[in-house]
């Protein structure tokens, strides 16, 4: 009986305790929900945006000296509503025909751009090593214990009052306002909200302004909760926020509520009972150390796997939607052969020139570069397949390269295998992992199988990642040199230039490999699914099948680039190389150039690697300048992350990247040249290699091919 | 006198489809038009153009003599233009109440809501008795008679219908019908989409038959019985 | 003739609304069958518990005797259902040449990542001549190269008819292949369709709203209306049914009667 009511007590204070960051997600969840339905965006920058009102307010209130209010009314109900009113009128209003993955993709290239721009803004820099200021003074350390059985912190008590009155007021605006019962309207039916004379555009601008505050005031809010103020923190609530909105499927308001509420309990919940079961049974307390924080990411990736009826359409919900078009393809006209030519000479003659400069004439610095450019290549032609050949989008290609890289170091440090037999088995055990996770989530599809990524990614990075089996334990979480430099028969590859040879000829044959799939039948096959994934299957095309094979091969080399970089820097420097940011801004970056491409990985890889410093620092243009650089360099490295991921905004209109597109219009003239004289040469014969832009069916057309029999 | 609404030379489609070629149908003031034809005919995706859920791509439509091509939606309706869409089309998380009132707010200010609200009642009765049930508990007839009183009680210069009777039962086709007639009294030019033919050309005096995204044939309501069943049957079947 | 196909009392409902109540349907082999019926009437609801899109509640989908009602659908594909679709899915990006390959190697079951690697996946002299003969049974021969992109929504059908012939499909179903199309239009597919089934033998289940291509292009007609079949038979004894006017047309046969009187 005493267990019993202590078990009562327990349960209730856990309770407490989860509501008040609960009420926290469940404003993040409205929000989300809000634009989601109001836009069809799913907003993976909610949580950049929340990180940019934090920061504000941080930055308002400790460097310029603000009080409380003048600081809160800047970033939460000034900065917070004129940024999501930015991001619908300038970017997401022109995007609405586009497919959900590709605002997904322009999305997550916002939440990429977005903090650095802030930073080179503002001067911001991240705060370590203390606790964000919150509303109220003291907020952590004074506590009320109303009940007597768990004391609320005063952050966490004006959490709880903000939220709720946030979500009363967000209530009452529905209930009695007519922006109110336009903005529900419009999250059923944009169509008959229109019908009745509304204007579902501005509608839909006020839904943004509207979630963005409540974006920024969770941040604000949730700010003290960690004890940095950092980007990354704040993409825990996006993911937050997306289970709780998946719980409501997406399309309900309430349900999310109750899902941001919910999920906050739970968590609760589970922090106290876990350390309990664990006590009993101690194989539980690997998990309980480290499934704690990442309670959010399992339930995502639980919810969206195991509850089928969230995959169903919501779309289904709008009784017009059959007016819209469907989406325009994904993809553009084919590429001329006339272009792969030139790219594939041009690119072997300017590595040739790149490679004798670097070996001849670089420094240990410059080496150093080029072998992590290469290497980084060699990832992202992961992303070419995964992406670019197969059509999804994975955001959890960082974890794949980080199995390999910890399989290295693992074997090379425990059994002293040899480092290159260790990268191989680094990526047959990444392609195991890639193809197990590909059984659960690619029946999801589009944009839920990106989210279940994202969501495998921060598992990993949370649960996983602290078993020392897996990352190493706390001793080495990898620090010095723990990986060796391999030797290959004759040669000791500890010497940079050496193994930089090694790396280019690995580099080379998995390029060979890519192209080689991409035209054979499993590309072929892979194709087929990218276009039209109910046509495949009405051929006999296994869509499963094919996805876990594309995953595996994908993984595979994902796997293969990450045990090649922990060699190259001999450590696996998990945090810089591998987190689920940092792969974020990979698929950003391979989108932006080209996903179809092999090239398009490599000048991604390049593009990673030197961009900072050739163009940034001004390296490059110091050298054609011989030293005079203009006064502005050198350039925060930031700006990396904004140009490419306001770059990305481009995915949309041009799927197969910016670079590519520019250099299909380039070469269009010479094609059709081309083509022209071929046609001369033998009349009859045409051929279409310079299909630039598809003309436009042409009715006359059809009746005449239709009538041919 | 100016035609209430206007479709000239019309093509219409949904990226590749084409669903339009190039119709042309004209409702005057105050009068009213049947629109008829198989399924797939593209009566749906006149209805569309005219309250300008669809933009066509090419022709014109005309509202009241103004050109309102390419314009938003939500602008057809202020110009007047009514649109019962086919099928459950109503707020379905929404109560009855706030469904009226979203369509109300605009027309008649807040003021002249409530009046607006127990005129929409007086019509439809079953309504009032509902008036905060949520709509998508209610029955298939209940909900196209929301759908109506949101059309109706601010008798609108056009009122576009589609598919009427679809899924219900006769006895409230017949109660939509009666409706339709009263406001036709008032003065509201009438397009009326139908696949049952009987109600629609009782009720109005022009019948534009559609076939393959074309006109097949117009004329009064009194030649078009025979012909629909020569055109649509006959010649197929024999 | 055999029966090729047959389903019997299919039965599907979708949150207590009941689509299809005992939908019994049956094809012999190299047959011409319509099935028709109003908006609503639960025509692709059948169509894709045929297909295996969907799972219905009751009721069995044979194909030679042979119950397919538990595979997948591209499981059915390759028994011999070939499909075509209503809003039309073609791959993008891909040229015309490379859908039927695609089919084609499916078809073979020679896809394997060891071969591509090795550089010899691609497909062979046999694979496309086969490809090219389909291409010029269905007059694309021309295009061939094109992506299709270019093609119009007309030629577009006509590579799905081409892309189902590569799996050498016993029973086509053909999903509405009129809608967007003109009248010519419509002929014109009807009629190289036609040309196409005589030379290849498969059957069609034709789904469409369009009553005259029905008519001129099927045998038999199954009539669906609020889930069940109200009407089958021989198409033309069908189109002349007064229960399938009422379906289609309410009553128009009273007001018909009343302006003769």
């Amino acid at each position: 009986m005493v267990l019993a009511a202590g078990t009562g007590t327990d349960v209730v204070r856990a309770i407490l305790q989860g509501t008040p960051p609960g009420a926290v997600y469940a404003l993040v969840a409205l929000g989300f929900v809000l634009t989601y339905k109001t836009s069809g965006v799913f907003n993976l920058a909610f949580g950049a945006q929340a990180f940019v009102s934090a920061a504000m307010f941080f930055q308002a209130r400790v460097e310029w000296g603000w009080s409380t209010v003048p600081a809160l009314v800047l970033a939460v109900f000034v900065l917070a509503p004129l940024t999501g009113l930015l991001m619908e009128r300038l970017i997401f209003r022109h995007l609405r025909t586009a497919s959900a993955v590709s605002k997904l993709v322009v999305a997550i290239g916002l939440s990429v751009a977005l903090p650095s721009l802030f930073e080179t803004l503002t001067g911001f820099a991240g705060v370590a090593g203390r606790t964000p200021e919150g509303l109220v003074p003291d907020g952590a350390t004074v506590f009320y214990d109303p009940l007597g059985v768990y004391p609320f912190s005063r952050d966490e008590l004006v959490a709880l009052g903000v939220a709720v009155v946030g979500m009363l007021g967000l209530g009452a605006l529905f209930r009695f306002s007519s922006i109110g019962l336009a903005m529900r309207a419009v999250v059923e039916s944009p169509r008959m909200t229109e019908l009745a004379g509304i204007d579902a555009d501005r509608v839909s601008s006020v839904a943004w302004m509207l979630s963005s505050f409540f974006a920024g005031m969770a941040g604000v809010l949730i700010a003290p909760r960690f004890n940095t103020l950092m980007a990354p923190d704040f993409f825990h609530l996006v993911v937050v926020a997306v289970a709780a909105a998946a719980i409501g499927r997406l399309v309900s308001l309430p349900r999310a509520l109750i899902g941001g509420l919910g999920l906050g309990i739970f968590i609760a919940l589970f922090r106290t009972f876990l350390p309990r079961w664990s006590a009993d049974h101690p194989w539980l307390e690997p998990f309980q150390n480290n499934l704690t924080p990442s309670m959010p990411f399992v339930v995502l990736f639980g919810v969206l796997v195991l509850w089928p009826a969230i995959r169903r359409s919501p779309a289904a919900a709008d009784p017009l939607s059959g007016v819209d078009p469907p989406p325009p393809s994904l993809v553009s006209a084919t590429r001329s052969a006339v272009l792969t030519r030139a790219a594939r000479v041009f690119g072997v003659c300017f590595l040739l020139l790149v490679g004798l400069t670097v070996w001849f004439r670089g420094d240990v610095v410059w080496v150093h570069l080029v072998t992590q450019a290469t290497i980084m290549s060699l990832i992202l032609l992961s992303v070419t397949v995964i992406t670019g050949l197969a059509g999804q989008i994975s955001l959890c290609q960082g974890t794949f390269a980080a199995i390999g890289a910890l399989t290295v170091f693992q074997l090379a440090d425990r059994w002293d295998v040899s480092v290159l037999a260790a990268a191989l088995v680094g990526a047959v055990i990444a392609a195991v992992v890639g193809a197990l996770l590909s059984i659960p989530v690619l029946r999801l599809g589009g944009i839920w199988l990106a989210i279940a990524t994202l969501a495998f990614a921060f598992f990993f990075d949370a649960v996983m990642l602290k078993f020392s089996w897996v990352g190493g334990g706390d001793s080495a979480l990898l620090q010095g040199h723990r990986v060796p430099r391999p030797v290959l028969g004759p040669w000791d590859l500890a010497d940079d230039r050496r193994f930089l040879v090694l790396v280019v000829v690995v580099f080379a044959l998995v390029s060979v490999f890519v192209i080689r799939i991409r035209e054979g039948t499993t590309g072929l096959i892979l194709r087929g699914l990218r276009g039209s994934e109910v046509a495949a299957e009405s051929v006999g095309v296994s869509p499963a099948r094919a996805r876990m094979l594309a995953f595996a091969i994908s993984a595979a080399i994902a796997g293969l680039g990450g045990g090649l970089l922990a060699i190259h820097q001999e450590n696996v420097n998990y945090g810089n190389n591998f987190t689920p940011m940092a792969a974020l801004f990979w698929v950003v970056l391979v989108v932006t150039l080209s996903a179809r491409t092999v090239e398009g990985a490599a000048q991604a890889g390049a593009a990673f690697s030197l961009f900072n410093s050739v163009i940034l620092r001004g390296d490059g243009i110091g050298w054609i300048t011989r030293g005079h650089l203009p006064g502005f360099f050198p350039l925060s490295p930031k700006w990396r992350f904004v140009l490419f991921g306001l770059a990305s905004i481009q995915f949309a209109r041009h799927p197969e990247g910016l670079v590519e597109h520019g250099k299909r219009r380039a070469t269009a003239g010479m094609d059709a040249r081309l083509a022209a004289r071929r046609e001369r040469a033998e009349p009859g014969a045409a051929s279409s290699t310079a299909q630039q832009d598809p003309p436009s069916p042409d009715p006359s057309k059809v009746a005449a091919v239709g009538k041919q029999p | 006198m100016t035609p209430a609404l206007e479709l000239l030379n019309v093509e219409a489609g949904y990226g590749p489809f084409r669903a339009l070629f190039g119709v042309t149908i004209s409702v005057p003031a105050g009068g009213a038009v049947a629109l008829l034809g198989a399924n797939g005919a593209g009566k749906t995706t006149v209805a569309r153009v005219a309250s300008g859920l669809l933009e066509p791509s090419a022709g014109s439509v005309l509202v009241d003599g103004r050109d309102l091509t390419g314009e938003r939606t939500f602008r057809f309706a202020r110009a007047g233009v009514a649109h019962a869409p086919e099928g459950r089309s109503v707020f379905a998380t929404f109560t009855v109440e706030e469904n009226l009132t979203l369509s109300f707010q605009r027309l008649l200010g807040s003021d002249g809501l409530d009046d607006g609200l127990e005129r929409a009642y007086s019509i439809f009765p079953r309504l009032g008795e509902r008036r905060r049930q949520v709509a998508g508990t209610l029955s298939g007839g209940e909900q196209r008679m929301l759908s109506m009183a949101r059309v109706l009680v601010e008798a609108p210069s056009v009122l576009v219908a589609d598919e009427l009777s679809l899924g219900l039962a006769p006895i409230v086709t017949d109660e939509i019908y009666a409706t339709l007639e009263a406001i036709r009294a008032s003065g509201t030019a009438m397009l009326i989409v139908e696949q049952h033919v009987g109600h629609a050309l009782a009720l109005c005096e022009h019948v534009v038959l559609l076939d393959k995204g074309t006109v097949a044939w117009e004329g009064p309501a009194d030649e078009a019985a025979d012909v629909v069943v020569s055109r649509l049957f006959e010649k197929s079947g024999g | 003739m055999s029966v090729l196909f047959e389903a019997t009392g299919i039965q599907k409902a979708f949150s207590g609304i009941r689509a299809l109540e005992d939908v019994s349907l049956k094809v012999e082999a190299g047959e011409r069958v319509g099935l028709i019926g109003p908006n609503g009437a639960g025509k692709t609801t059948f169509f894709n518990c045929v297909l295996g899109v969907l799972r219905p509640d009751a009721g069995q989908v044979l194909l030679d005797g042979e119950d397919i009602g538990g595979l997948p659908v591209h499981r059915r594909a390759r028994r011999g259902i070939g499909r075509t679709f209503q809003r039309i899915e073609l791959f993008s990006d891909m040229s015309v040449r490379e859908h039927l390959l695609l089919a084609e190697r499916v078809r073979r079951g020679e896809g394997s990542l060891l071969r591509d690697l090795f550089g010899r996946g691609g497909p062979n002299a046999d694979e496309r001549r086969r490809c090219d003969e389909v291409l010029e049974l269905l007059g694309l021969g021309d295009l061939a190269d094109e992506p299709v992109e270019a093609l119009s929504l007309g030629q577009g059908r006509l590579v799905e008819v081409g892309r189902a012939l590569m799996t050498e499909p016993r029973l086509l179903l053909a999903d509405e292949p009129s809608s967007g199309l003109d009248r010519g239009e419509t002929d014109a597919l009807a009629t190289t369709l036609r040309q196409v089934q005589g030379e290849r033998g498969f059957a069609i289940l034709l789904v469409e709203h369009d009553v005259e291509l029905v008519a001129s292009f099927t045998e038999r007609t199954y009539v669906l209306d609020f889930g069940h079949v109200i009407a089958e038979g021989s198409t033309a004894e069908v189109m002349s049914d007064e229960l399938v006017r009422h379906a289609y047309f309410g009553d128009i046969g009273n007001i018909d009667s009343e302006s003769r009187s």
